[in-house]
């Protein structure tokens, strides 16, 4: 049995050494400023999105990769004889999922598995990094899709952002539209809940205090044993990531630490200064 | 008579003229753009998935209708962007099924197509949703199958292809709540829409034998449509109050809309359509009548519908009678609304709740649920034509489903916030954070129970939170909580920015237990303050206090005392501050000084670096200020 091929989505926001290490394919989605339009994580690096964001009159816009964009992906890999594993951005928030099983369903012979990740950024990234580890030590496809739904139980992820506008604008701000138009200065922490779907946790007043209360969530999410943490940033570290790394520090029993960029489309939805903390449990 | 076949060119023309039509309405259709996403980019998809399709058509043109279908197709799906455009690219896929190596595409193959393309997408879609581009598509291939029995000629079927798609287009907020509760139509059905119209003026523009008189009579219909069902005055930039709900619904002046045919008994010469198009006029408009020899469809909206079916009986036997109250659909359509605006709560609810993307977990519609409003029209029309063997029966297709909606338009709220306060300013902050109803009361004005039941009354929600803000008024609270026809729970805050805390650590999808629990432990977690004057003379806590002299309490007990506004609330905040706080509160009212605002500002910034302070303008009257710490 060949190794079963591991593939995702670009806002996985897996970085592309890791992808390459762990033979990962990614299909882009697609970030269009006006007329023209960039493959995500491809064509544009985050530094050259947020620069351009800056630049940008009006907002960037984005949309799924087409279902022939995945059948060439799928169909190379079925080609091959390998079975597909193919993790993807949560449904309730893009259509990419939609693209990714007409595909599968333009291939009735070959042996896909479209699993909804149900969450994004390296929310979804940490599914499939896991699935692809999987994968090189021979599992099999059946074996993977159980692995990885039991993951998704198992990982928690809070993110801060600068403002809701972004999610707002761009049609994604699901359970947290009521914090919208607050006269006070409240900062929501947010999560991806179980219908995939961002939702508030809680929310506190100042970004300092939110801050503090991400790294005591986690804290209290994973009581004594080492965690292996992920920072989602945006380039340049801002103050609020750097303050988040500290207190994670002291706080968190951290196994293993990475910082992964936040890459051109979960940043149009989630805007410039987002910061994101993905954790599990550490494995073996 | 018309054009009865395209050739692959021809077709492909039409085809372009559609898309044509398309791109020209892309704004319009983005600003109606509330479903699965609300990212106002469906036009915009459509437009790049359909331009998509006829750059390949152009790139590989052919004569032969079948391999024109073929290479669209092949377009589109490399193309296909969006849900909408995905959606659009499989129902196009129809025509390589239907033309599949023939030379020409008649009326007959037509319909087979638009079939085919409902099947096909019907299938490729997750989960289905209602009220969307593909219920616009199957009701006009429906229709499309029906009419393609009754002429070859295409420019005729599709008009009544495009009309049917229009009405189901105007239909759609009755379908899918969101659409209702924003007040526009689909706007991927309202694509569809525009890539028929195109398609029509293609088959017309061909057509010189065109009947101009039908031609009239249709664009007729069409501006009816637009006057008198919801598409039209639906087309609100979303957002906005839906215009619905400003059409008074007895201005609906003939509120039966009919539809039917009449098959002649003894067809003599051409059915006289003059007088009877004279006679339905007399009290009825929107008047349509096809004449396709042995029958005669006729559609027309009355006052007295079984006058005009009497007046048709003399013509021959009448099949497949619809007839619909309009006033009905539209107090459906209002009634959704109104209990949406009239409360703030409900509005908010309906927001949070709007199903967001495809597969997302949107489910049934039920036709059996009163909340609902009428039946989708769509269906009910389509149950009267359904053939035996239609694929997509309209209530029983096992693996389609009806969809679910997350909400309806009229559905109660899970919760509505009740919260007593005074000062313009702070009423803002409160409604800024969620609360439905401010009721105006402090310590001298304190509104009384039944103020307080009429407000938990007013509110269209499951359970009702009241955080009264001031403790003369948790009792006055508590009684109105247990008088009260629905489920409310007392939040015992005793100041306003207790009830501020205890709105920040409310959460939309907790239940009620939790919610009271964590709102009452935010409040608790407050210290608060008040500056105020004596209004008497004492002696207090080691503090000699004279008439009119400031005063800063904490909690119940007076701290700090002086002529000076600034020392007293320093005096005050330092107490308040004893045991540590990260956030500090300053809602200014009636007394109090931009200047000493200013110092304040400054000593807080300077004597406690770490805390974040908000000052905001409350308006309360007699204290200056307000204070909060939270840890």
């Amino acid at each position: 049995m060949a190794q079963v091929a591991v593939v995702t989505d670009s806002t996985a926001d897996i970085p592309a050494a890791e992808r390459e290490r762990l033979g990962i394919e990614m299909v882009p989605l697609k970030v269009h400023f006006g007329e023209e339009t960039y493959l995500d994580n491809i064509d544009l690096t985050p530094e050259q999105f947020y620069q351009k964001l800056k630049a940008f009159s009006g907002l960037p816009t984005t949309s799924q990769p087409s279902p022939a964009d995945f059948f060439e992906v799928y169909k190379r890999l079925a080609d091959a004889g390998r079975p597909i594993v193919s993790i993807h951005l949560s449904s309730a928030m893009s259509g990419t999922i939609q693209s990714a099983q007409l595909a599968k369903s333009m291939l009735p012979e070959a042996d896909i598995t479209v699993v909804d990740g149900r969450s994004a950024s390296f929310g979804t990234g940490m599914l499939v990094t896991a699935a692809a580890e999987m994968a090189a030590q021979g599992a099999s496809a059946a074996e993977i899709e159980e692995r990885v739904m039991q993951l998704r139980k198992n990982t928690r992820l809070y993110f801060l952002v600068d403002t809701l506008e972004y999610l707002q604008r761009g049609g994604r701000i699901g359970k947290a539209s009521a914090l919208i138009g607050s006269l006070l200065n409240i900062k929501p922490i947010l999560t991806i809940d179980d219908e995939g779907m961002v939702s508030p946790v809680e929310k506190v007043r100042g970004a300092k205090k939110a801050v503090a209360r991400v790294a005591e969530r986690i804290a209290a999410d994973f009581p004594g044993s080492p965690v292996d943490l992920t920072l989602a940033i945006t380039p340049g570290f801002t103050e609020t990531a750097q303050e988040l790394e500290e207190r994670l520090k002291t706080a968190v029993n951290i196994g293993r630490q990475r910082v992964v960029e936040i890459g051109p489309v979960i940043g149009t939805h989630a805007g410039p200064g987002t910061v994101g903390v993905f954790a599990l449990p550490m494995q073996g | 008579m018309g054009r009865r076949s395209l050739s692959g060119a021809e077709w492909a023309a039409m085809i372009m003229a559609g898309a044509h039509n398309l791109s020209r309405h892309v704004d319009r259709i983005n600003a109606l753009n509330v479903f699965p996403v609300p990212d106002g980019d469906t036009g915009t998809n459509m437009n790049m998935t359909i331009r998509a399709g006829v750059a390949e058509l152009e790139r590989r043109p052919s004569d032969e209708a079948g391999k024109a279908a073929e290479v669209l197709s092949r377009g589109l799906l490399m193309g296909a962007r969006g849900n909408s455009g995905v959606i659009l690219s499989q129902l196009f896929r129809g025509f390589v099924k239907a033309a599949a190596g023939l030379r020409e595409i008649r009326v007959a193959e037509f319909a087979a197509a638009l079939q085919h393309g409902v099947d096909i997408a019907y299938k490729a879609v997750v989960k289905p949703v209602e009220g969307t581009i593909l219920t616009v598509a199957r009701e006009a291939a429906r229709e499309g199958a029906l009419m393609a029995r009754r002429t070859d000629d295409l420019a005729l079927w599709m008009r009544q292809v495009l009309r049917k798609a229009e009405e189901t287009l105007a239909r759609t907020p009755e379908m899918l709540p969101i659409l209702r509760q924003v007040g526009v139509v689909d706007a991927g059905g309202q694509g569809l829409v525009c890539l028929y119209e195109g398609f029509l003026e293609y088959l017309q523009a061909e057509d010189p034998a065109a009947d101009a008189r039908l031609a009239e009579a249709f664009a007729t219909a069409a501006r009816q449509a637009q006057a008198d069902v919801p598409s039209g005055r639906a087309e609100t930039a979303r957002g906005h109050a839906p215009v619905q709900a400003q059409i008074a619904t007895e201005s609906i002046v003939f509120p039966y809309d009919m539809e039917f045919f009449i098959h002649r008994t003894s067809p003599s010469g051409p059915f006289p359509e003059a007088e009877f198009r004279r006679a339905l006029e007399r009290d009825g408009d929107s008047v349509i009548i096809i004449d396709d020899g042995d029958t005669v469809k006729v559609h027309v909206h009355s006052r007295k519908p079984g006058d005009v079916l009497n007046l048709a009986l003399a013509y021959g036997e009448l099949t497949d009678i619809h007839i619909l109250n309009m006033r009905q659909q539209h107090r459906g359509i209002i009634g959704g609304q109104e209990a949406g605006s009239a409360v703030g709560g409900a509005t908010r609810e309906a927001e949070i709740r709007q199903p967001v993307g495809v597969g997302s977990g949107a489910g049934g519609w039920s036709a059996g649920d009163p909340a609902a409003g009428d039946p989708p029209l769509g269906m009910e029309a389509a149950t009267g034509i359904l053939s035996p063997d239609d694929p997509w029966p309209a209530s029983a297709a096992p693996g389609r489903g009806v969809p679910q909606p997350h909400f309806h338009a009229h559905e109660m709220a899970p919760y509505g916030i009740v919260a007593v306060s005074v000062g313009e300013g702070n009423a803002e902050l409160f409604r800024s954070l969620g609360v439905d109803v401010v009721l105006t009361g402090g310590q001298t004005m304190n509104p009384s129970t039944e103020d307080v039941l009429q407000a938990i009354e007013s509110l269209a929600a499951e359970h009702v939170m009241v955080l009264p803000n001031n403790p003369n008024i948790i009792l006055a609270a508590e009684q109105a909580a247990k008088l009260a026809g629905k489920p409310a729970t007392v939040i015992p805050t005793r100041s306003i920015l207790q009830g501020m805390a205890a709105m920040l650590a409310f959460l939309e999808d907790e239940p009620s237990d939790v919610n009271a629990r964590r709102m009452a432990e935010a409040a608790e977690r407050v210290v608060d303050g008040q500056v105020t004057k004596a209004v008497r003379a004492t002696r207090i806590n080691g503090l000699d206090i004279r008439e009119g002299q400031y005063i800063g309490i904490m909690g119940k007990e007076i701290v700090s005392a002086g002529d000076g506004l600034f020392d007293t609330v320093r005096g005050l905040l330092e107490r308040m501050m004893e045991n540590g706080g990260d956030v500090v509160t300053v809602l200014t009212g009636e007394g109090s000084d931009e200047e000493i605002t200013r110092r304040l500002s400054d000593w807080v910034a300077e004597r406690y670096p770490d805390a974040e302070l908000e000052i905001r303008d409350g308006g309360q009257p007699l204290y200056p200020y307000l204070l909060a710490v939270e840890q």
